[in-house]
């Protein structure tokens, strides 16, 4: 009989930077009123353009990360519930109306999740549900609402119409209603700025990614995660390139020295996850991965943050459509918002990461991760890697089971392990 | 017993069967078509016999492996339909995104159904300003255009204007019906009422004109006697709202009426927000460009739509004043998220606006009628004793 | 099997009334006096398979006690899940309304009734009048219901009586998350398997039992006084995780578990009328 394992979870030291950097800008969101900064609540790829404005901007997702890293997450969600929310909507949809119940309503929420009442509601509707986030938001803090629909394209013939009506509601929609709030100009400039830091991170971000291609990986996705806010809502921060410069090294270092991200000797398994990462569950997920020694490798969401940084060009004619574009016909980013363009991708990263099987996170209350079903299906089909999907929830922790992870991972692991006796 | 209610009824009693008699019959292409506001009008003028699709009556079965639980009805059980091969016999589809569960359904639909015609369109949230009318007009222009491929024959204004006029005359007599329906209380039963809408959504509009056309004048004619004779015996009034997309179990509505309630109104998706409003053709306006300004109305509110400033609230109260209702039954479809996230703020509005309100989930495969029964039951309840 | 005697007051006595709550798991019957609403006699039971069968029987109990026999109740109201089927019943009407009857009652002042049952839970607003303005109600799945606090005593292997006791011993805040009783169920075994005391655990079913309700109770708002019925309230290790999690003060009738019945059979007195 062979004797088990232990595998044992190797960290790296650059991601223990970010938490702080994170704070710092949380808590300059949080006081931004007070100094008599604008503020936005965005969701979809348009917070660079109140940002551009020097608007302090919350982000829709980044959020929901947030309150998870700071366990308020049930909190919040219990005060949307207490506030008539059911449980089968959208956690985002919740962890925001949970908020307005708190500012409303006096609802009890820890202080440092409540943000400042914003002076702009901006909804990229990449998502369908980003939209119903801000019709919510409207009727109960009836802040000036700016809309954006950016449609998920299905071919590759569709971007360049889809791209131009995009292009046209910023120039005609949002721009206008920046400069209204703000009171100034659109800020070009300082949109070119930060495009020129954001080229910058994300082209040392995408070499960190190359070293995903590493058997044994010196890293996890867990790790690229929590190191999501550079390139995020953190984007055009002068520390943002720093923090990339330095993971960059470290992993060079692991990997001239052949350190894996998991104890003795790296990974069993190289696994796609699929969707959202899993913020308020991140180190339940790690623990169970890492003692069946198997690591997540990429994934369709963390793949969303500009893949193909070589497209910025923060000197372009139209900075708008250069933006745009990024998401279209060249990026093609929004694509994998439906299944036939998610397959594409996800066919791409199996081969060229190696992976071993695929783990489809499925929300509960989300569905915006189309096709994963059919995915699992076809890569099955078409490449002969498993798949396993699990039914969870990005933030509401009622909606997980632990047992029914655990089973669905082993079985997962024992079909990889029966395909390799093969 | 008024008979020109049957040929409604049966035309609902087996979608499956009703559209494949219909595509015999007609010797027409049927092309199916995603809830909720496609131009069906269009398609009716390449010469096609556009259908809704609908829910089945069946649990879903291997489906489960294509779809997620929680999805809503409608959409697992089309997906059952197609990986069943149920579908086989529709010759295209149209769908377009009324929610993010509508964007799975193009793949399946390749994938299992091969369909000789499929469009995705990108119908547009109707936020304000130019684009999204000029983009709208485009993607119509779009969709005409892929349409006469489909079939290899032109679409002209003029057959355009014809659709157009013929939709608009059965959306007119739809409205004649609800009218009769709100002023001879009793008189109509709701499944019956559904079934007069649902159908107009299965059979050919020329048909179903014909049919309102009869019904009409029956109800018209025998409204005297019609009204000595409640068929629906309640003591109180209610509106019905919700139920996007597709129609709650007929033997709700029916228990509805069993303990006393008389529907009076509704803006159900199957009901009164189907054809409210006409397509509006003057005499220089291009039609496709009606038919962009039709899609583009405000009114009746649709979450689906992505229009923050209407409230759907104050239409549903409107509704009730005008009815003189005792109260609203919202007809909550299981993981509709559009519904889902207005739903807290319709509740807590009614309640502000002292409008009693109940909230049914419609479940698909329902668990157990009795707790349906239950709380529409203590709703009658408690509209009694408020009395 | 329960049945008690009531003293009836000195008053009149009036024609006699039942209320028959036919609830998944309990049979409740009270007999009234129509004119006092004076209690006569209750009995409890077990519903068993058949509801009808249940019914004739928990009635007669109550008729036994009262030294009565069927002729002479002059109306009865079933309600509660299997109240379709009642055969001598003279009208049926909801547990919803004949919980809010009885609590409003037991406590003129009640606005808020949370009835926690053995297969579903309610959470009731009633005005000044004591008419229903709105409810909840989770019938689908287990969570927050006594079915729900079985499944985790058996978990526990502990006795359900006995879950409050244990459960004031805690000394660790612990979670249990899931609010699905097959995933609970499995959270409590890994918690028992990780070494965590039973103590703790108890505490921690009971919070997340509390949390499912504030959740309804959320839906249409606390309004003081707090009346909690239905036999879980019989459990006071959750009525005190709700009344911390709600921050009120919560009333609970001597006899929670027939407040159904009572409820019915006040409205059968009051049918009379």
């Amino acid at each position: 009989m062979v004797e088990k394992k232990e595998y044992k979870l190797n960290r790296l030291e650059t991601t223990k930077l970010i938490g702080p950097m994170v704070d710092k800008h949380w808590a300059e969101l949080r006081e931004a009123k007070e100094h008599g900064e604008k503020v936005a609540w965005c969701s979809g790829p348009l917070f660079i353009f109140p940002y551009a404005m020097g608007m302090k901007c919350h982000f829709m997702a980044g959020y929901a990360a947030y309150c998870a890293g700071r366990k308020a997450g049930d909190q919040v969600l219990e005060a949307a519930e207490a506030d008539g929310e059911l449980m089968d909507t959208c956690s985002y949809h919740r962890l925001h109306t949970g908020m307005a119940a708190a500012i409303l309503r006096g609802r009890p929420v820890r202080k440092e999740v409540i943000l400042p009442i914003p002076d702009l509601l901006i909804t990229g509707r990449l998502c369908t549900e980003m939209a119903h986030y801000a019709e919510a938001l409207y009727r109960r803090l009836k802040i000036p609402v700016v809309a954006v629909d950016i449609p998920p394209p299905r071919r590759k013939e569709d971007l360049p119409r889809l791209e131009r009506f995009v292009v046209r509601q910023i120039k005609e929609s949002l721009i206008p209603a920046l400069e209204k709030v703000c009171g100034k100009e659109f800020d070009e400039e300082e949109m070119r700025r930060i495009l020129r830091v954001l080229k910058k991170a994300t082209t040392l971000r995408n070499q960190c990614w190359e070293f995903f291609k590493l058997k044994p990986t010196p890293w996890t996705l867990w790790d690229y995660g929590v190191s999501i806010a550079p390139v995020f809502y953190m984007m055009g921060k002068p520390e943002t390139v720093p923090y990339y410069e330095k993971l960059l090294a470290e992993l060079k270092e692991r990997a001239a020295k052949k350190i894996p991200a998991i104890l003795p000797d790296g990974e069993k398994y190289r696994l796609y996850w699929d969707a959202w990462l899993p913020w308020a569950f991140l180190g339940m997920f790690i623990r169970k991965f890492v003692s069946y020694g198997a690591v997540p490798i990429c994934g369709r969401y963390p793949w969303e943050f500009f893949p193909h940084p070589e497209y910025i060009d923060p000197d372009a004619d139209d900075i708008v459509k250069n933006w745009v574009e990024l998401y279209y016909t060249k990026g093609h980013q929004a694509m994998v918002m439906m299944t036939e363009g998610a397959l594409e991708q996800i066919m791409e990263l199996v081969e060229e990461y190696s992976i071993d099987g695929l783990v489809m996170f499925a929300s509960k209350t989300c569905r915006a991760w189309v096709g994963q079903r059919e995915i699992v299906n076809e890569i099955e089909r078409r490449l002969g890697v498993p798949g396993v999907i699990i039914e969870a929830d990005m933030v509401d922790s009622r909606m997980v089971s632990e047992a029914q992870i655990e089973t669905r991972l082993q079985a997962l692991f024992e079909t990889i392990d029966a395909r390799r006796r093969r | 017993m008024i008979r020109g209610l049957e040929p409604f009824l049966k035309a609902v009693e087996n979608p499956y069967k009703t559209v494949s008699e219909w595509k015999e019959r007609t010797g027409k292409k049927v092309i199916g078509c995603y809830p909720m506001w496609l131009p069906k009008e269009l398609v009716h003028a390449a010469g096609l016999l556009p259908v809704v699709v609908w829910r089945s009556d069946e649990p879903v079965t291997i489906g489960h492996a294509y779809v997620h639980t929680f999805n809503c009805g409608l959409t697992r059980s089309f997906v059952d339909d197609a990986v069943r091969g149920k579908l086989d016999f529709i010759d295209g589809f149209i769908i377009y995104r009324t929610c993010l569960q509508a964007q799975e359904l193009p793949f399946i639909l390749e994938q299992h159904v091969r369909p000789a015609y499929l469009e995705y369109l990108y119908l547009p949230a109707i936020f304000p300003g130019a684009a999204t009318k000029d983009f709208l007009i485009e993607e119509l222009e779009r969709f005409k255009a892929s349409l006469e491929e489909f079939t290899g024959k032109e679409i002209t204004d003029g057959e355009l204007r014809r659709s157009i006029e013929l939709y608009n005359e059965n959306r007119r007599m739809l409205r004649r019906f609800y009218e009769f329906r709100r002023k001879n209380l009793g008189v109509l039963r709701a499944r019956e009422v559904m079934a007069v809408v649902w159908s107009s959504m299965l059979v050919p509009k020329e048909e179903h004109n014909t049919w309102l056309r009869e019904l009409l004048l029956e109800l018209e004619e025998r409204q005297e006697e019609l009204l000595k004779e409640p068929r629906v015996k309640g003591d109180l009034k209610v509106v019905l709202t919700g139920a996007l997309c597709q129609t709650p179990q007929f033997e709700i509505l029916d228990m509805i009426e069993d303990l006393g309630m008389v529907v009076v109104d509704d803006d159900l998706y199957v009901g009164s927000k189907y054809f409210a409003n006409d397509v509006e053709l003057d005499g220089n306006k291009r039609p496709l460009e009606a038919l962009a300004e039709h899609y583009l109305k405000r009114e009746p509110t649709c979450p689906t739509k992505g229009d923050w400033e209407m409230d759907w609230t104050d239409e549903i109260a409107g509704m009730v004043k005008r009815g003189g209702a005792d109260g609203v039954i919202s007809l909550l479809i299981k993981f509709c998220p559009p519904h889902l996230c207005y739903y807290p703020d319709i509740k807590r509005g009614l309640m502000e606006a002292g409008v009693p309100e109940v909230m049914i989930e419609v479940e698909h495969e329902i668990v157990s009628l009795e707790g349906v029964r239950t709380r529409l039951q203590s709703f009658a309840e408690s509209l009694r004793r408020g009395a | 099997m329960k049945s008690g005697k009531k003293k009836p007051s000195g008053r009149a006595m009036g024609a006699a009334v039942a209320g028959v709550d036919i609830g998944s798991i309990f049979t409740k019957v009270v007999i009234i006096d129509a004119e006092s609403y004076d209690i006569i006699s209750f009995s409890i039971m077990r519903s068993g398979a058949s509801h009808e069968n249940a019914s004739r029987s928990a009635t007669k109990d109550a008729l036994r006690a009262a030294g009565m026999s069927l002729e002479d109740l002059a109306y009865v109201v079933s309600t509660g899940y299997g109240r379709s089927r009642v055969p001598f019943a003279d009208r049926q009407i909801t547990e919803i309304t004949c919980h809010a009857r009885a609590a409003k009652f037991l406590f003129p002042d009640a606005h808020t009734i949370i009835d926690i049952g053995g297969q579903d839970s309610k959470v009731i607003r009633i005005d000044a009048a004591g008419r229903v303005t709105n409810f909840v109600m989770n019938d689908r799945c287990a969570a927050g219901t006594g079915r729900f606090l079985e499944v985790m005593a058996e978990a526990l292997e502990v006795d359900l009586g006995k879950m409050t006791e244990l459960s004031l011993r805690a000394t660790k805040n612990i979670e249990v998350s899931s609010v699905c009783a097959v995933f609970a169920e499995s959270e409590v075994i890994s918690l028992i398997a990780s070494g965590h005391e039973k103590a703790d655990i108890a505490a921690a079913i009971f919070r997340a039992i509390a949390r499912r309700i504030t959740g309804m109770v959320g839906q249409l708002g606390v309004q003081e006084r707090v009346v909690m019925t239905g036999g879980v309230a019989k459990n006071e290790g959750v009525v005190r995780a709700l009344e911390e999690r709600l921050n009120v003060k919560i009333t609970v009738p001597e006899e929670p578990q027939i407040a159904g019945a009572l409820g019915a059979a006040l409205l059968a007195a009051e049918s009379l009328k």
